[in-house]
């Protein structure tokens, strides 16, 4: 957005007139901004100056409120010392890389073979579907894949694979922790991969049949096609949406709070859900203690949103942001 | 560039200085006062204007709005007649006290209850529209709070009390209090406990059977663990295919809430996995052999499938539902469950989801104690009561306090109208003095059931939102309160009588929960490591004695520390 | 899109496809000298198969739980196997979600918040955009900063907490539609639309002494409205499907959506009492269904509009 700025202010530099006379100019547009700035100002910005509680000690006071007591870094100190606070940084890492690198890999197969299905009902169709599970939420997902994959003879799924003689006993799928993550990562396949088609078929549909007759003539098969011409123009398109989502990596909450339990901490405890339980589920809690975490977090996510914006402007020429 | 850089600068001092505005406004209702502690750090302590009343002026504290935070045990919820309740409490007690009430009442979900409560304490104010004026708190949670300075002392208002004269349970609220005589909370009612109960139809084909019943012959004959295992063992696979299981319960135990072992104690046995004192001195009962050789056998119960599974997360509302499920082809046997009212509460929804229905009321056969229980314990456990708390406002007097006692605990058991509503629920809704008539199951001749009352005969209506079942009771259990009521409104119910005698006859006192500054601030991290090392010994991730010292490992100096504070109490 | 993919395909429907194999082997044996092209189309029919087959095969897994919630919903009984029919048809879990007063009112909440949350966010979106799309305006660049930092930057859990506080959203179910009223992303886009409104239209209403204002509602509006449409659709579906913000800030019962209570329901098990004859699966199946059901029913009529508005992103990308 900002390159546009440039190129577009540079543009109209020769008809410039003086600032004040532009600000009146546009003066109905500042008016129509003012609601925008004004919420975002609320909404967005007054939480930003809570940030100093990091910095601070809490403590519940009679009557009700909070006394905050200045503790310089301690809480930073604090944090880097916990087990349960790398355990969680580990996690959240791998757990959001693996379920993007996972999700768009996925994504890509399919818009490359769904591309080559000659019959538009028909493919219509698939794609109507695949992307019906990203308009349910993830409590909802969360719930049908809990009662599914419950060990107890109510489970669906084991029930059935008990019945077809693959197991003899049930699994628990979503309580142990070496299960989990790849539980968790077959179940956001089934949510999101068909969304995340939506993109790559936009860029398909932007190749030019020329491309394919062209290679056709030369007597490419059609895994030739599908390797030399489909997938390089989807290949910036890849990139896009990796580097995209790489600086959200941090963020990851909701998808793991409903999924996860008490005996899966090891391997399934994020950043977010830690904060969580710190601030929220935690009788006598310092308050201090989890914002210090989440301004961490938001420090590192920032780092990272930085270092993919600069990606992205070396590789396709404009920045994220 | 530069005019990136002007505007990178613009946009922050602007921010800034709005942000400076508006952080101004967060003093509105609240005045800073900067406060310099012996090292010099600088605090910033906000005072509170208190505004759920007016002081009058002859000095004296009105309760105009008032404020109560409850948990499930309020059964008149907003599905079942609360408007009700509310309505005629607040005309009662407006009466009584001589001026205009509101009431508000917040119920919570049981799950998240103790979250919750601490999110209003910490970042509400008193009269912000959400913060508890009085609120009902678990035992252990009462003691984590009380250490905080948050809750108001009313040993003076209790000790004052008019309803002291009707008293007939003193002990409950006098172990309430601290060492030096302060009393931050008020049982209404004694704890209660749970009892083990044992599908009768399930234990009739068990004692039929041709498999080894050790002779048992009688509910009373399962009187050792042993017993009582191979007992679970064929109700695990009482249809031959294995799809049903012995036990279920709302958890393997319950690690976060005293008194920790009255789920599946037939399995806790003699182990206490919290703080308790033995022979007066403080022990950490989780790391002891006890508790290790309890997870074991817990262990070995779930690996021969007589747990369900679901015990592990399900909640005491899921637990019980799937006990009596209408599909009792994935059900359980055994449901280890609150004592008196529940009995006939879970007989009646067996009935309505059609299980054993040619049993009627002897749906449900209570089992004693086993004897490695009586052994140990003596008995089940009598949990300690649950508590209504007030908040203190901060201020030095105690005229807002004071107000609330008298508005809210004075009227509870004040032995006729008021506490009639908190024990059977709002009149013409919940129950009745009129003459009437009604039938439950009028469609099914098999469970039809009349009901006829004489005008001025109290009885219980039907639900207000199930006309199948007769309304039980609402937040206080008649016959586990304090101070009975004097307007002779009983609901006798012989199979509530039955279990409550039943309880009685088998029931210990719970040891007393522990109270210290650093395990309050340490109670939710040992309550989440040992649940998450219960479930892992249990569905057989590690041994109990490997969970043990894990937990020994992590928490150790922590413990020490709180053993420490605990001995020198 | 769809148009898109009709040109693409075009050439290849042409071509002509699955001839008999009798027919197939004839043109084989006569002439030898189309053999190599020949053996090539029978390989394309091997993947077509294979393709078909993957692609039905992946369609069922999607629909599989998605089926098997709704035929459950409508079986009394809890079934566990695998079974695609009810066993024992009622309606009685739906009846007795809508005549229960502590699962009908937060559907009521859902569907107030979400036509709230949908109309602020498409304001303020719409407001944003058009302004951010104004390129002589000075201080432009300033406000893309001012949009853009709260995308990187945010005070944290208890920071936003007291915040909303003071506000007076904890615990009040509008927290929904304001949680959701800015949303950097979504204004990009719509600015992006807007970028594509042909710059002499503007200058045609502004020569005729349109203001800003009269501009944007009697130009820009108009000419946008499928950008309305997908860009609300992408609201709607986030404010409907929030769970997480009533986790944290609502704890009222009369607040909370009903994403929250069905969370509650399955997770705690806390399904209301009923006078139906129903399974507490039953109840907790009527329940997704109810949560899912809004969107699933629109969602083949507005499938073009949740798409295009993915695609404006890309192509600006």
């Amino acid at each position: 957005m900002a390159k546009d700025v440039e190129e577009k202010t540079s543009s109209i530099k020769i008809q410039k007139k003086p600032l004040r006379l532009r600000i009146w100019n546009n003066r109905g547009f500042y008016l129509m901004f003012i609601p925008v700035f004004i919420f975002v100002l609320i909404m967005h910005y007054w939480p930003m100056l809570g940030v100093r509680y990091a910095f601070f000690s809490s403590k519940m006071v009679p009557g009700g409120g909070i006394k905050w007591t200045w503790v310089g870094a301690q809480h930073f100190i604090n944090m880097f010392k916990e087990r349960e606070f790398w355990m969680a940084f580990k996690n959240t890492l791998i757990i959001s890389v693996v379920k993007l690198l996972l999700n768009t890999f996925v994504a890509v197969l399919i818009s490359i073979f769904l591309n080559e299905m000659t019959s538009l009902v028909c493919k219509k169709f698939v794609q109507t579907v695949i992307y019906l599970p990203h308009f349910m939420s993830y409590a909802v997902v969360a719930a049908i894949f809990t009662l599914f994959l419950s060990p107890s003879s109510t489970g669906m799924i084991n029930e059935t694979l008990k019945d077809w003689g693959w197991i003899d006993k049930s699994i628990d799928f979503l309580h142990i922790s070496s299960m989990w993550r790849p539980v968790f990562y077959i179940i956001n396949l089934w949510k999101e991969t068909g969304w995340g088609t939506v993109i790559f078929f936009a860029t398909l549909s932007g190749i030019s049949p020329e491309l394919y007759e062209a290679a056709e003539i030369d007597g490419a098969t059609r895994f030739q096609k599908m390797r030399y011409v489909t997938l390089p123009a989807l290949s910036s398109t890849i990139i896009i949406v990796l580097i995209l989502n790489l600086a959200k990596v941090l963020n990851i909450f909701e998808p793991v709070f409903v999924l996860y339990n008490n005996r899966v901490f090891d391997s399934s405890d994020v950043i977010s859900t830690y904060v969580y339980r710190k601030t929220f589920m935690t009788a006598a809690t310092d308050y201090g203690y989890s914002t210090a975490v989440g301004l961490f977090k938001s420090v590192v996510g920032c780092i990272l949103m930085l270092g993919s914006n600069y990606a992205s402007k070396k590789i396709r020429g404009r920045g994220i942001i | 560039m530069k005019k990136r850089l002007v505007s990178i600068l613009m946009s922050s001092v602007m921010v800034v200085g709005t942000l400076a505005a508006c952080g101004g406004t967060e003093a509105g209702t609240t005045t800073q006062v900067e406060v310099t502690d012996d090292q010099g750090n600088t605090t910033t302590v906000e005072v509170k204007d208190t505004a759920t009343g007016d002081v009058t002026e002859e000095g004296k504290y009105e309760v105009k709005d008032l404020h109560i935070v409850v948990d499930g045990t309020l059964t008149a919820n907003v599905d079942n007649g609360q408007e009700a309740f509310i309505e005629q409490w607040e005309a009662a007690v407006s009466e009584k006290v001589g001026h205009e009430v509101k009431l508000t009442i917040d119920q919570l979900d049981h799950s998240d209850y103790a979250a919750t409560v601490q999110r209003y304490l910490t970042t509400g104010t008193v009269g912000d529209g959400q913060f508890p004026d009085a609120l009902i708190m678990s035992a252990g949670m009462f003691r984590e709070y009380q250490t905080t300075g948050l809750l108001w002392d009313m040993a003076a208002a209790y000790d004052k009390a008019e309803f002291q004269a009707r008293v007939t349970l003193p002990e409950v609220n006098l172990g309430i209090r601290t060492k030096d005589g302060k009393q931050y909370g008020f049982a209404p009612t004694y704890g209660n406990g749970c009892v083990s109960y044992v599908k009768a139809s399930w234990f009739n084909q068990y004692v039929a059977s041709d498999a080894n019943t050790d002779g048992v012959k009688t509910i009373e004959d399962v009187d050792t663990y042993e017993k009582y295992y191979n007992m679970l063992k064929f109700f695990s696979n009482i249809n031959g295919d294995n799809k049903t299981y012995g036990v279920i319960a709302a958890g393997f135990g319950k690690l976060d809430e005293a008194p920790f072992i009255n789920y599946m104690p037939e399995f806790w046995q003699g182990a206490y996995p919290s703080f308790y004192q033995k022979d007066g001195v403080w022990v950490d009962g989780f790391q002891e052999q006890a508790t290790i050789d309890a997870l074991d056998r817990l262990a070995q119960a779930y690996a021969d499938g007589l747990i369900d599974p679901d015990t592990e997360e399900a909640s005491t509302k899921d637990a019980r539902e799937k006990f009596f499920s209408n599909d009792q082809s994935t059900s359980e046997g055994v449901f280890t469950y609150w004592a008196g009212t529940w009995l006939r509460t879970l007989t009646d929804n067996m009935g309505k989801n059609d299980v054993d229905n040619e049993l009627a009321d002897e749906r449900l056969l209570q089992l004693p104690p086993i004897k490695e229980i009586t052994d140990t314990w003596g008995g089940y456990i009598n949990r300690e009561a649950p508590v209504w708390v007030i908040t203190d406002d901060g201020d030095d007097n105690s005229l807002r306090e004071q107000a609330i006692f008298d508005t809210l605990f004075e009227t509870m058991l004040d032995g006729d109208k008021v506490q009639t509503l908190w024990t059977y629920g709002a009149e013409d809704v919940h129950w009745s003095t009129k003459a009437e008539s009604f039938t439950t199951n009028p469609d099914d001749p098999e469970k039809k059931k009349d009901y006829e009352y004489a005008d001025g005969v109290f009885h219980l209506k039907q639900s207000p939102n199930d006309p199948n079942a007769v309304w039980k009771k609402n937040h206080l259990d008649p016959v586990l309160v304090i101070a009975p009521l004097t307007n002779g409104f009983v609901d006798d119910d012989p199979l509530v009588t039955k279990g409550n005698q039943f309880f009685t006859a088998h029931c210990v006192d719970a040891p007393v929960a522990a109270s210290s500054e650093t395990l309050t601030a340490e109670q939710s991290g040992l309550k989440d490591l040992k649940t998450t090392l219960m479930n892992k010994v249990v569905t057989g991730e590690m041994s109990g004695a490997d969970a043990v010292q894990s937990y020994i490992d992590e928490k150790g100096a922590i413990v020490d520390t709180i053993l420490g504070e605990l001995n020198a109490q | 899109m769809a148009e898109n993919i009709e040109i693409k395909q075009a050439p290849e429907r042409e071509a002509p496809r699955k001839e008999s194999p009798e027919k197939e082997a004839e043109v084989k044996a006569k002439a030898p000298r189309i053999h190599t092209i020949e053996k090539k189309r029978s390989k394309i029919k091997i993947f077509d198969v294979v393709n078909y087959i993957v692609f039905g095969l992946l369609t069922l897994i999607i629909i599989f739980p998605i089926w098997k919630v709704i035929c459950d919903s409508f079986n009394a009984v809890g079934v566990y196997q695998f079974k695609l029919w009810p066993t024992q048809p009622t309606i009685g879990g739906y009846a007795t979600i809508l005549k229960t007063a502590k699962l009908f009112r937060p559907l009521l909440n859902s569907f107030i918040t979400t036509i709230c949350g949908t109309l602020l966010g498409l304001v303020m979106a719409t407001l944003g955009g058009y302004v951010l799309n104004q390129y002589e305006m000075p201080g432009r660049t300033f406000l893309s900063y001012f949009l853009l930092v709260t995308m990187i930057f945010s005070g944290g859990m208890i920071p936003e907490y007291l915040v909303m506080k003071k506000l007076g959203l904890v615990n009040n179910m509008w927290i929904l539609v304001f949680k959701h009223g800015m949303n950097v992303y979504n204004l990009v886009l719509m600015k992006n639309f807007f970028e594509g409104i042909p710059a002499s239209l503007y200058e045609a209403a502004k020569l005729d002494g349109c203001s800003p204002m009269q501009i944007f509602y009697k130009i820009v509006l108009p000419l946008s409205k499928a950008a309305l449409a997908s860009i609300g659709l992408m609201f709607a579906v986030t404010v409907w499907n929030d769970y997480s913000t009533v986790q944290i800030y609502i704890t009222n019962r009369s607040q909370v959506n009903f994403q929250y209570m069905l969370r509650v329901m399955v997770m705690d098990g806390d399904t209301p009492t009923t006078s139906y004859k129903v399974s507490q699966s039953t109840l907790y199946y009527s329940g997704i269904v109810c949560a899912i059901l809004p969107f699933m029913l629109a969602y083949p009529f507005l499938q073009k509009y949740f798409v295009t508005g993915v695609n404006v992103g890309a192509v600006k990308e």
